[in-house]
């Protein structure tokens, strides 16, 4: 994904002096994490004119532009960093911006570093290091009002003076101080700094036994306390602020255990209550335009492809964006206010148990709903190997999509007979059981990777507490728009055309009079069969329904189509792969589903209807799915009176679509994510193999232990 | 004496930061130089990772980092 230019013309990386007034000025916003970083470039630019990722790496880019005083400026979001010895590659990205190594990315004529105001000491850690760059520098102190409820006072002024450079105090959200940080850069620009002196006497102060890096750490603190001496003035407020005494709360042992899982239950549970009825709603807006356009287009190749191809594509692209809207939006409340740190304080143990940091938890937990906001939650997991580990397990999490499947063959298949209590059901257990096989599965491939292929020095986990605070709003719905946006630009158009490629798989070759014989076979079979029952028998009574349902217009149109895709080229990828699915205990056209739900799981259920010649089921129906359930129950080897469905085989199916990882979705975005078609091939090929030999497993032992 | 030692609610004073790779740097460059003062807010559960105030604000380590840090009190 390479960077686009944004229509207007971009700065170029070296403008002749001459042409200086005209260009855009381009100013870097540097900063710690946390620092209300992206609130001051709202209040500066407003919305990002660009994001995307930096060219060659998968640290996220943010450009903005706006005028100030008849100059235009193009504003660089840089990734929140602690230092400029760059550990990470967020922190490498920052540096080389600054230094202007980058190649595609402008070099900076100005620099503003964002500051905390309730943690200067800190915060001038990276100040000072911008400062020696001898960049034109501007600092911007922002959560003044959080400082002053904290009994902080800084003498600005004095701090100008002692780090020879502007100091603006910026409350972003009221805009407190905007238009002076703008004067500001206007008037650094031309300058050419003097970084502040002092610091190489603490440097030859420090003990030489130290390494040359720790060296400058510890003089550079030393060297801050002596430049804050008499600037930062601390008093114990006369109430212990609120934010305090709710942090302790938070991470205490056991409230703060308490209150996260009651935090993560309302979550999940919400998302899962809210984002459904808009799903559902998009659902039926698709239907109602499908038949709009199916109804202006004439019948045949044309608008099989539009609404079956590309509606159908768009139409599971943008179911998601319910689910992915109320996560971020969740994950962004709880990240603004300072939660999300909490949160993997509190996880980091029990995730480091399996090779993964506190970091991942929220990426996994998120998968739970939908592995695609899961995956891109992992953005903010800073550490790549950590990030690449989670985005690879993330999928394991059993989905949203899954769960119909599960439903439909637990209640299909399972006998539902008490397990030890009254109240606990068979069906109940086996659910249960197939979101723990994903969460079982996902530890251990993680821990295999982390001992093998990821292996490394341990990671450290170091990671800042900030303060309690109120989210943002602006902040809050920015990050749910760039996440829905995001999402919808670049998956969106891999996932619609991976959609038509099933399509054409499932719609051609197309040859009426072969799908005639088809049927009529069919038939033939069916009235053998039926011939050979019992009367009294339950299948007989199926067999004679399915056989009266060829008098009906509707079910004949559901035999042709049945009979259509078992010729198309997915039908006979599906009786190709039959020697791959048997030990598994399916049959050809239980491959055929399979291969055709790549796409997306619960497409699975459709196929199968369509394939087992029902026509289509009614999504909305799925669960009850009654007359899914009894074709389903009546299916037979094909030529046999042998059942397909057994218990064994449909625990088979669920294990598998457990493990599988049958969503062109999740794949596109991790493609994205680690911006490497690598690793989408990897995560698929290892899900395959494990979906494979998993449901293998069952079946085999199934089979041994039921008969 | 390290600061994985310290009782949760106590206040230390760091002397040192043992180690040369990346994961020391950070320690220092989060501020956990020597000289500074350090209190131990609270700890995760399981054994998991300690939470400390240092400089004005709060900061999470893993207790084998803690061990890193020598400490007087």
């Amino acid at each position: 994904m390479s960077p686009q230019p944004d229509g207007t013309a971009p700065p170029d990386g070296n403008p002749s002096p001459a042409g200086r007034e005209d260009r855009a000025l381009v100013v870097a916003l540097l900063g710690n994490p946390n620092t209300g970083k992206s609130t001051l470039f709202s209040a500066l630019a407003g919305i990002p004119t660009r994001i995307g990722n930096y060219p060659g790496v998968t640290v996220e880019e943010k450009l903005g532009r706006f005028t100030h005083r008849g100059r235009t400026i193009e504003l660089i979001d840089l990734p929140g960093t602690y230092s400029l010895v760059p550990k990470s590659p967020d922190e490498q990205v920052a540096v080389d911006v600054l230094r202007g190594r980058l190649a595609g990315v402008p070099t900076p004529d100005c620099v503003v570093v964002v500051a905390d105001a309730t943690n200067l000491e800190r915060n001038c850690y990276l100040a000072t290091q911008a400062l020696a760059l001898r960049l034109p520098t501007v600092i911007g102190l922002t959560l003044t009002d959080v400082a002053t409820q904290k009994g902080i006072t800084i003498d600005t002024a004095e701090l100008s003076r002692r780090l020879a450079c502007p100091v603006v105090r910026v409350v972003a959200p009221t805009r407190v101080g905007v238009e002076a940080l703008g004067d500001a850069i206007l008037a650094v620009m031309d300058s050419t700094p003097q970084p502040p002196a002092g610091f190489e006497a603490h440097l030859s102060a420090v003990d030489a036994r130290h390494e040359p890096a720790a060296r400058e750490a510890i003089a550079r603190y030393a060297w801050i306390e002596e430049l804050l001496a008499g600037v930062v003035q601390r008093q114990t407020p006369a109430h212990r602020p609120l934010g305090e005494w709710i942090d302790d709360v938070l991470t205490h042992r056991i409230w703060g255990t308490l209150v996260f899982i009651a935090t993560m239950l309302m979550m999940f549970s919400s998302i899962f209550w809210l984002a459904t009825p808009l799903m559902d709603g998009i659902s039926s807006a698709m239907d109602w335009v499908s038949g709009l356009v199916g109804g202006l287009l004439p019948p045949g190749a044309i608008r099989s492809l539009v609404v079956d191809g590309v509606l159908a594509g768009v139409g599971g692209v943008v179911v998601f964006v319910p689910q992915i809207a109320m996560l971020f939006l969740f994950v962004a409340i709880l990240e603004g206010c300072g939660y999300l740190s909490r949160a993997a304080f509190l996880m980091d143990r029990l995730l480091c148990g399996v090779g993964l940091g506190g970091k991942s938890f929220i990426p996994l937990l998120s998968s739970f709903a939908c592995a695609i906001p899961g995956i891109m939650a992992a953005r903010t997991i800073e550490n790549p190997r950590d990030r690449l580990l989670t985005i690879l397990v993330a999928p394991l999490m059993s989905c949203s999509a899954r769960l119909p499947v599960y439903l439909l063959l637990c209640g299909a298949f399972v006998p539902n007979i008490p397990v030890g209590f009254s109240w606990l059901r068979l069906p109940a257990l086996v659910l249960a059981g197939m979101y723990a096989v994903g969460v079982v599965t996902a530890a251990l491939v993680a821990l295999i990777l982390s001992r093998t292929v990821f292996r490394g020095p341990p990671q450290p986990f170091v990671l800042e507490l900030p303060g309690w605070r109120w989210p943002r709003w602006q902040v809050v719905l920015e990050r749910v728009r760039e996440a829905v946006w995001s999402f919808l630009q670049n998956a969106g158009t891999l996932i619609v055309a991976v959609s038509i490629v099933i399509w054409a798989l499932a719609s051609y070759p197309h040859s009426d009079a072969a799908i005639e014989a088809d049927v009529a076979a069919t038939r033939t079979a069916l009235a053998a069969q039926l011939a050979s029952l019992p009367a009294s028998s339950l299948d007989h009574a199926d067999v004679a329904e399915q056989l009266a349902s060829f008098e009906t217009d509707a079910g004949l149109a559901g035999f042709r189509r049945g009979a259509a895709q078992r010729q198309s080229l997915l039908g006979r990828m599906g009786r190709l792969v039959e020697p791959l699915v048997r030990p598994l205990g399916w049959d050809w056209r239980l491959g055929c589903a399979a291969i055709a739900s790549f796409p997306a799981r619960e497409v699975v259920l459709g196929t199968l209807a369509v394939i087992y010649n029902l026509g289509d089921i009614d999504p909305g129906e799925e669960e009850g799915g009654t007359a899914l359930v009894r074709r389903l129950r009546a299916a037979t080897w094909d030529g046999t009176n042998r059942k397909v469905f057994t218990l064994p085989v449909a625990l088979s199916i669920m294990v598998f679509f457990a493990l599988c990882a049958q969503c062109a979705s999740t794949l596109v975005v991790i493609g994205r994510e680690t911006n490497s078609w690598l690793w989408p091939v990897v995560t698929f090929t290892y899900m395959t193999v494990l979906a494979w030999l998993g449901a293998f497993a069952t079946y085999q032992i199934g089979t041994a232990l039921l008969g | 004496m390290s600061l994985e030692q310290v009782a949760v609610g106590s206040t230390a004073r760091v002397t040192d930061v043992s180690g040369s790779d990346s994961t020391s740097l950070r320690l220092l460059e989060m501020g956990l130089t020597p000289g500074v003062n350090v209190r131990v807010v609270g700890t995760a559960p399981l054994g998991g990772p300690m939470e400390l105030e240092l400089r004005g604000y709060r900061l999470s380590i893993r207790r084998h980092e803690a061990a890193r840090v020598a400490i007087a009190k």
